[in-house]
């Protein structure tokens, strides 16, 4: 894929995606103004502007939480995968709402004076020397550019323009968002109590975003400590018995360096690629064989089995290693061979062979 | 890469799983309470500001 700004790609799942994304948006704000006064009395008090503001705000908070708990839901089910196929469209959705949230506190704190609204958000409390005091605002504001900057960035040709490892580090700084976040409502909207609900939701974030991660890094931990074998003779990494790795899907190993390889079988054939996609770094040995093509999980990006290179007219290519059975056994050469080399994939002794690929199926890009 | 990036997404979230609370704790701490002599003050709905 060249780093030409391309459109981004309509498909039925994507749309019908944003269409639920869009009505729960839709239904959390007027249910906020119907309901939330009525449950409320602190809320019931305030006026309509303020509520349309919190109503804002609190969802932009829910969104951001539901955002960095697709990631290791995924990892720990596969069934919250669906979820994670258009993500990129759920941080886009959260941003714009965090922006109007914070039009609507523009509009209603710092417009009744000469000052300009920005003069007056950045210098109206100064009491930086007080922890309960501080000025909440400058962490809304900080996370909310962090925000803008990651939904303006999320578009593939960023990611193609910055490479994937510098796209996925910047993408990463959601997390300083998240901090951010939570210092602006709880020092904000929780500090002052009078809305249990607000500390109550502020905590419950937190404590399942926490777990939902630590977990999902345990996971994932525990597949790196159980790396796969080594043959002392060749040094070849011994991955798993061939009867393991059913048709169609692959076994993930452990390299001795910490690279993570997929052993798929594919009309009794083996084949080793990196388990990094090249397009986010999702995990292709959780996908399965697609048209003759190892498909990776989070966006269906395919890949030749034969040398690891994206079918025309696309152009990512993987690592490609060299595999044999030995006796049962399936090993892997921890040595990848050069991008593109292609190496015909090994018959499971006793299994009829193949065919070729046929054609790819279609991808767009998110 | 995979490694070092695993690695650096654990340390992130133990970070923030111990740092936001303890900040949230600190800040809800520090926060200025009213003498228990305090007088009690409420005011009528019709001496509230406007906009509060």
């Amino acid at each position: 894929m060249s780093t030409a700004y391309k459109p981004v790609g309509w498909n039925r799942n994507k749309l019908i995606y944003d269409a639920i994304l869009l009505c729960g948006v839709v239904a959390y704000i007027l249910l906020y103004l119907k309901l939330a006064p009525s449950l409320s009395p602190s809320v019931r008090a305030v006026d309509m502007p303020i509520l349309r503001m919190r109503a804002f705000g609190s969802l932009a908070f829910l969104l951001l939480t539901v955002v960095l708990a697709i990631g290791p839901l995924a990892r720990l089910d596969p069934r919250f995968l669906p979820l994670l196929y258009n993500r990129r469209h759920f941080g886009v959705m959260t941003a714009a709402v965090a922006f109007t949230h914070a039009m609507f506190v523009l509009d209603w704190y710092f417009s009744f004076s000469t000052t300009p609204r920005l003069t007056a958000l950045f210098t109206s409390n100064t009491s930086f020397g007080s922890i309960a005091g501080f000025p909440f605002e400058l962490f809304g504001v900080f996370a909310l550019l962090i925000l803008l900057v990651l939904a303006a960035t999320s578009h593939d040709f960023w990611l193609s323009f910055l490479s994937p490892p510098v796209w996925k580090a910047m993408h990463m700084s959601v997390y300083a968002a998240y901090a951010a976040v939570v210092l602006h409502v709880g020092l904000g909207a929780a500090i002052d109590g009078t809305n249990p609900m607000t500390a109550m939701s502020l905590s419950a974030s937190l404590v399942v975003l926490s777990i939902l991660h630590l977990l999902a890094g345990r996971q994932e931990t525990a597949i790196d400590d159980a790396s796969s074998r080594i043959e002392t003779e060749t040094g070849w990494v011994d991955v798993c018995d061939q009867d393991a790795i059913q048709e169609g899907k692959a076994i993930v190993g452990v390299l001795p360096d910490g690279e993570r390889v997929a052993v798929f079988r594919f009309k009794n054939q083996l084949s080793a690629l990196s388990n990094l996609c090249s397009h986010q770094n999702g995990p292709i040995g959780e996908g399965k064989v697609v048209s003759g093509f190892a498909t990776c999980p989070w966006h269906g990006y395919q890949y030749r089995l034969e040398d690891g290179c994206a079918p025309p007219p696309f152009k990512e290519r993987v690592r490609k290693y060299r595999v044999k059975v030995s006796g049962s056994r399936v090993l892997v050469d921890p040595v990848a061979v050069p991008l593109g080399t292609r190496i015909e994939p090994v018959a499971i002794a006793g299994a009829l062979s193949s065919a070729s690929p046929s054609t790819p199926t279609t991808r767009t890009s998110p | 890469m995979q490694r070092a990036h695993r690695k650096a997404h654990a340390l992130i979230w133990t970070l923030l799983a111990v740092a936001l609370p303890l900040s949230l704790a600190i800040a809800f701490g520090s926060k200025p309470k009213l003498s228990s002599d305090a007088p009690s003050i409420q005011l009528k709905p019709a001496d509230r500001p406007e906009g509060s």
